[in-house]
């Protein structure tokens, strides 16, 4: 299972390069994120509540920044459960950020787009938000129905999918 | 983007990794935007890391250049810290007016480099910012060159804000990577099927590393 995880996440890095061409966000490697889980099992015995929050801050960030998509769905999943929780301005715009990033990178577009409209509501300026804000434009307009392609493949590893993007990319 | 997804063939010589470091507010992100666009303003600090890809042409060779920018802050530094590996440049970032951003140049952020860096080779930048507030300057410019002349530092004091020797910043840091054969050899655009080669391994460890 773990060898087709791999592989498909090669599959989806090298679609992803074919059809944007374009840098627009950091990816971040597995080695990251089991960094991240480790800090947060330690930070679970010994750590104040404060610490604890930045461990899973960093841990939401790695798995929104993922090459995998089941990476991706974790942190989705992670963030959307500690939103309405989260109080602190920062924080909460800093989570925004993060689900968009998250919801981008599995292809969910407009809801993408939603959360960083959100958070560029707060904070108009904000660079990190423009930049993924371009790069979901470009992508509904580029990719359209390929986007949705996409997104079917990470979602559900369905075979159909990754067969149409491996043909589409020949 | 039609060029770019089409051609194999890549369109530049060298591919350089260049990394911006140094405390919160420092002006790293403004640093990168002054280099890479034309209006920039920006006020929400950095979340986690970002980069930007800017294509130049120094000393006759066409460059693309990936600047990372990482969040000073301390809750994300394990996070930044990974990305740290693979880069030829590494620019260290103080604000001379605030003379505490220039004492963790030693007491974190060399310290940070040392450990982090996977390049012997790697040149380090260091970088006085926010030169046009001269008169609050708390930092002279003697100490910033003992300081890189002690760490084997290029050095230069430069405005992000007005822009003045922003451009002979990174210039420099990338003609001193052009005379360094070691980190050309990487940089190499032939050099760039190993990064997906490198892909493939780290995968395979990592998959591996799970199931055991
Ligand atoms: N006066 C002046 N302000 C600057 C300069 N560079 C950055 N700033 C300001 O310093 C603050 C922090 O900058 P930022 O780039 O976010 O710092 P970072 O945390 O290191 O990325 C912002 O308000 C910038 O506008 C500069 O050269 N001169
Ligand atoms: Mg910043």
């Amino acid at each position: 299972m773990a060898k087709i995880e791999a592989k498909l996440g090669m599959i989806m890095d090298s679609v992803g390069q074919f059809f944007s061409g374009k840098d627009h966000l950091p990816y971040c490697d597995s080695d990251i994120v089991s960094g991240c889980e480790k800090e947060v099992l330690e930070a679970e015995k010994l750590s104040s509540d404060e610490q604890m929050q930045d461990c899973l801050l960093r841990l939401s960030w790695a798995l929104v920044h993922s090459k995998h998509p089941q990476d991706v769905h974790r942190g989705i999943a992670m963030l959307e459960a500690s939103l309405p929780s989260t109080k602190e301005p920062l924080q909460q715009r800093e989570k925004l950020y993060l689900l968009a990033v998250g919801y981008f990178r599995n292809g969910d577009y407009s809801r993408s787009r939603d959360l960083v409209d959100r958070c560029l509501t707060i904070a108009p300026d904000w660079r990190q938000a423009v930049t993924l804000k371009k790069a979901i434009e470009d992508k509904i307009t580029k990719d359209g129905v390929i986007g949705l392609g996409i997104a079917a493949t990470a979602v559900g590893l369905i075979a159909g999918g990754i067969a149409a993007a491996v043909s589409r990319k020949k | 983007m039609d060029a770019s997804s089409s051609s194999s063939q890549p369109e530049f010589d060298y591919l350089f990794k260049l990394l911006l470091i140094g405390d919160s507010g420092v002006g790293k992100s403004t640093l990168l935007l002054s280099f890479t666009s034309d209006n920039f303003e920006d006020l929400s600090p950095t979340i986690g890391v970002d980069f930007k890809v800017k294509y130049v042409t120094i000393g006759g060779k066409k460059l693309k250049l990936a600047i990372w920018d990482t969040a000073g802050q301390e809750r994300f530094r394990t996070l930044t810290s990974s990305y740290y590996r693979g880069a030829q440049g590494i620019i260290l970032v103080y604000d001379v007016t605030r003379r505490e951003t220039f004492t963790n140049l030693s007491d974190i952020w060399a310290k940070e480099i040392d450990l982090y860096s996977t390049n012997q080779d790697c040149i380090k930048m260091l970088v006085g910012n926010k030169v046009d507030k001269e008169s609050e300057r708390v930092v002279s410019k003697n100490e910033g060159i003992n300081f890189a002349r002690e760490y084997g530092c290029l050095f230069t004091e430069c405005s992000a804000k007005t822009r003045v020797n922003v451009a002979q910043c990174f210039d420099e840091l990338v003609m001193k990577i052009l005379e360094t054969p070691s980190l050309l050899a990487e940089g190499s655009s032939g050099g760039k099927k190993n990064i997906f080669k490198q892909k493939a391994q780290s995968s395979d460890a990592s998959s591996g590393g799970c199931c055991s």
